[in-house]
């Protein structure tokens, strides 16, 4: 695509990246937090499609990564080590669960492997709370006091566009390659020499990192959590909606799914304050029945993602 | 010290059928529709609220009950069916697996909300008294007994239906091989509805005995659905038997360890009976491998 | 003699069905070699096993020499050894150019550099008539453009034995020409082939030996004349002339 047509989109990129770093001092500290937590969603929505769009397996345990980052973070806070440490060692952690428990997992496919992500979280979710010397149990555990808003902010925006960055590049890379055509038939992936027992897992380890990573930053923000808001429901589902709205399988989808929503429930939550779970479930079987592609492959936002390049892997998904 | 071995194992065994039968409606389910239906706890936590609201309203006693709310989840299952999951019968597969987890997590997540709503927010348990029926045996409650004796008579005349009566056979039809089952004229739509309604409604008729037993909230149906899919994957992928063995083992372990470990435990074994399975025999108990 | 690929005594059972019985195959390096048999004779089963995707109940399969025995599908096509399939398969949203692209990426055991890699998949694709095609989605090309495509992407992974499964099948005369063709010139550049087919006239053409299967035996073997006129190969197509409801399938 020409530079000269690029230059508008650029354009507006770096006037958001502006804004967006000036935010604390354009706006009030409601609307920092609103963005905190888009980029703390929009990491992890991103970083679920790395396993449930581009390998195509719907792991509906994504948030374990996110919860066990956010615990270890917390725990080790507590402890006296630095945020960095802390942060490191969370990921570390939550990758070698990854890579343990793919070994089992990826030996099923199709919804069985969607249902046994899910209820992987539970799993972890009891394990948590009976654990209670070490994590405050059911009661939940709090980090060394602090106003870390504003840290927070920036370094949640570092982690969300990091992902973005590495998701477009992912998409283009060699291992997307793979993980894509591991997606559209696995036996005969195979055939064609990719070893894909080892790249499911490397998938799922490296998409845990961002989730484990912004659950660190999500605690030490937070400077509280419980078994539930980060084994929850809600941290659950709402990243994969957030995705699969947008669009499965692409960079943008994502992006659009997680704007999207967080507009919605700015202004319709506080306004309907029941039935918040009706109108996800609603929205999910509306997805299923008519858009499982999501936003980006709609005739009208398909163009415009085609035309800013982003669009390689919109061809995923036809409707039939 | 064995008379306690023994109750346990009893009530493993009870609360195993109650799970055996559920996760039998689920098998028949994924050999047709192959999909798997995340809303399939939903349906046995609804059978257990009409159980309740049967009892408590019209004195019906549970056995009736699970009988009655057959039908009527047969025609819920088939509306159910026809109106979620026959548009999106014919895709390619990876489409259909996308399709088909969102439109079932979704429509679960409608059934809990809406009942927990209906249902007084916040989650009200149901404890319901057993209904003096029976002469008590001296160790083992002959009501829980005779609720195994029934749910075993229902499983076996189930898989007597299936094996003589022509639905039953068109359904094995389908399962076994979809292009062959259309080439011989067999309804495939009519037939799937069918299936879907019949799945559905064995767990509703699991659940009415659930409530006998055990406190319903109108939560528990997705925690549920992950347990049934353990089953099937424990017993083995199109394996009927299997899904009934495994719901009776994983009933006897879900009381062991609720016993040695204390029962906030016992929520995880049926994940590590899982994991366990997928690390021995992955194919499941009676299950095949290609 | 060390022959490219070898089979000794493959058998393969699925539950109480056997899908090959005592199956024993000789290949040599450079020769187009040609599997007939009505369907269901197990032609396919032998590819899956020589591929990796199945492994045999008894038996080994030997590649210039080397037991494959416990290798997975990944490893022996990266060893040399490539196949099509008789349904198409080819990753359906990916384009041309994707697919020929895994195979030339994963499928070598010394993949070339990544610069080198685009201008290597389109000259395949070139090769086998998909030059203005690269950038449409496989599953959107027609059925000869995808039965071409098969062929790329296995022969992006530079095999020394490329398996085809009925590779013509579907195609109209003027296009099985072409096809015919194309396995001619990859033959002169060192392919050793191997082709089940049901349409004879390519068989004919192509094979120098035939090998015939029927319910899993093998019952045939030699040259396209004799096998053809081989009394026990026209029983298993056509059935014995007296019993009319015995009729095989024959193109």
């Amino acid at each position: 695509m020409n530079w000269i047509q690029k230059k508008p989109f650029y354009f507006i990129v770096i006037l958001l990246l502006g804004v967006l770093a000036a935010l604390p001092w354009l706006a009030v500290s409601y609307t920092l937090t609103l963005v905190f937590f888009l980029s703390v969603y929009l990491t992890l929505a991103l970083s679920y499609d790395i396993v449930g769009g581009y390998l195509g397996y719907m792991n509906l345990g994504h948030s374990t990564s996110f919860g066990l980052g956010a615990y270890t973070t917390a725990i080790l806070l507590n402890h006296g080590f630095s945020l960095i440490l802390a942060l490191g060692l969370a990921i570390l952690l939550a990758a070698a669960f990854a890579a343990i428990v793919s070994y089992p997992l990826f030996r099923l496919r199709g919804a069985y492997f969607a249902l046994a992500t899910f209820g992987l979280i539970s799993l972890i979710e009891v394990v948590v709370t009976n654990l209670r010397d070490l994590t405050g149990g059911s009661g939940g555990i709090s980090t060394p006091p602090g106003n870390n808003l504003l840290p927070a902010y920036y370094l949640a925006i570092v982690v969300v566009l990091g992902t973005m960055v590495f998701s477009y590049y992912l998409a283009r890379s060699q291992f997307g390659l793979a993980l894509f055509s591991i997606r559209e038939d696995e036996e005969v992936s195979r055939s064609f020499g990719v070893p894909t027992s080892l790249y499911k897992c490397l998938a799922l380890v490296i998409s845990s990192v961002p989730a484990s990573l912004v659950g660190g930053v999500y605690v030490w923000n937070m400077t509280y959590i419980s078994p539930h808001s980060v084994f929850g429901l809600e941290i659950a589902l709402s990243p994969i909606v957030m995705a699969m709205l947008g669009g499965t399988g692409t960079m943008v989808g994502p992006v659009f799914g997680a704007i999207f929503i967080t507009l919605v429930q700015e202004f319709l939550w506080t306004k309907v304050p029941y039935f918040h779970l009706t109108m996800y479930g609603t929205v999910l079987v509306l997805l299923g029945l008519f858009m499982p592609g999501g936003l980006v492959r709609t005739q009208w936002v398909r163009p415009l993602v085609q035309r800013l390049g982003l669009g390689e892997e919109i061809e995923y998904f036809k409707k039939s | 010290m064995l008379p306690d071995l023994i109750q346990l194992l009893v009530g493993g065994i009870l609360l195993g059928g109650i799970y055996g039968l559920a996760a039998f409606g689920l098998s028949i389910t994924f050999g047709v529709l192959n999909v798997l239906n995340l809303a399939h706890g939903e349906f046995l936590m609804l059978g257990a609220l009409m159980g309740y609201v049967l009892f408590t309203a019209l004195g019906l006693n549970p056995f009736i009950s699970a009988i009655a709310v057959i039908p009527i989840f047969i025609i819920a299952g088939i509306g159910f069916y026809l109106l979620l999951l026959k548009p999106i019968s014919e895709k390619p597969p990876h489409q259909l697996l996308v399709a088909s987890i969102l439109i079932t997590l979704g429509a679960s997540l409608v059934i809990e909300d809406l009942t927990a709503f209906f249902w007084e927010r916040p989650v009200t348990g149901i404890a319901y008294s057993l209904p003096s029926l029976d002469l008590a045996g001296v160790v083992v409650s002959s009501t829980r007994l005779l609720i195994l004796l029934f749910i075993f008579f229902l499983a076996f005349s189930l898989q007597l239906y299936l094996k003589k009566t022509y639905i039953g056979k068109s359904i094995r039809g389908i399962t076994q091989c979809l292009e062959g089952a259309k080439v011989v004229g067999i309804p495939i739509v009519l037939v799937s509805a069918l299936t879907f309604g019949l799945g559905v409604a064995l767990a509703a008729s699991a659940g009415v005995f659930y409530v006998t037993l055990f406190t319903v909230t109108p939560v528990m149906g997705i925690p549920l659905s992950v347990k049934y899919m353990c089953i099937v994957v424990l017993g083995g992928l199109g394996s009927l038997v299997g899904s009934v063995v495994g719901g009776l083992i994983l009933g006897v372990a879900e009381s062991l360890t609720a016993y040695y470990f204390g029962a906030e435990w016992s929520p995880t074994i049926a994940f590590i009976l899982l994991i366990l399975i997928l690390i021995v025999k992955p194919e499941g108990l009676f299950g095949t491998k290609e | 003699m060390t022959y490219a690929l070898e089979c000794k005594k493959i058998n393969k059972t699925f539950g109480g069905l056997n899908a090959l019985t005592d199956i024993n195959l000789q290949v040599t390096e450079g020769e187009i070699l040609g599997i007939i048999g009505p369907n269901g004779a197990g032609k396919t089963t032998l590819f899956n096993i020589i591929s990796g995707a199945l492994p045999p109940t008894k038996g080994e399969v030997f590649f210039k020499g080397r037991g494959l025995s416990g290798m997975g599908a990944p490893k022996i096509c990266r060893l040399g050894i490539a196949r099509t399939y008789q349904l198409v398969r080819p990753f359906h949203s990916l384009t041309a150019l994707e697919n020929v692209l895994v195979g030339l990426c994963f499928g070598r055991s010394d993949p070339p550099p990544r610069e080198a890699r685009v201008a290597e998949a389109m000259g395949i694709l070139e090769f086998m008539g998909l030059g203005g095609r690269e950038n449409k989605a496989s599953e959107s090309l027609t059925l000869v453009e995808k039965k071409h495509l098969e062929i790329a992407r296995a022969l992006a992974t530079t095999p020394d034995i490329l398996l085809l499964d009925e590779v013509v099948s579907g195609l109209t005369p003027t296009e099985m020409t072409r096809t015919i063709d194309t396995i001619r010139q990859i033959q002169t550049r060192g392919v050793t082939v191997i082709m089940i087919e049901h349409v004879l006239r390519v068989v004919m053409e192509l094979c120098k030996r035939i090998v015939v299967l029927n319910y899993g035996v093998q019952i045939a073997e030699g040259s396209p004349r004799d096998v053809v006129s081989d009394p026990k190969v026209i029983v298993a197509y056509l059935g014995k002339p007296e019993s009319d409801d015995k009729i095989g399938q024959v193109t």
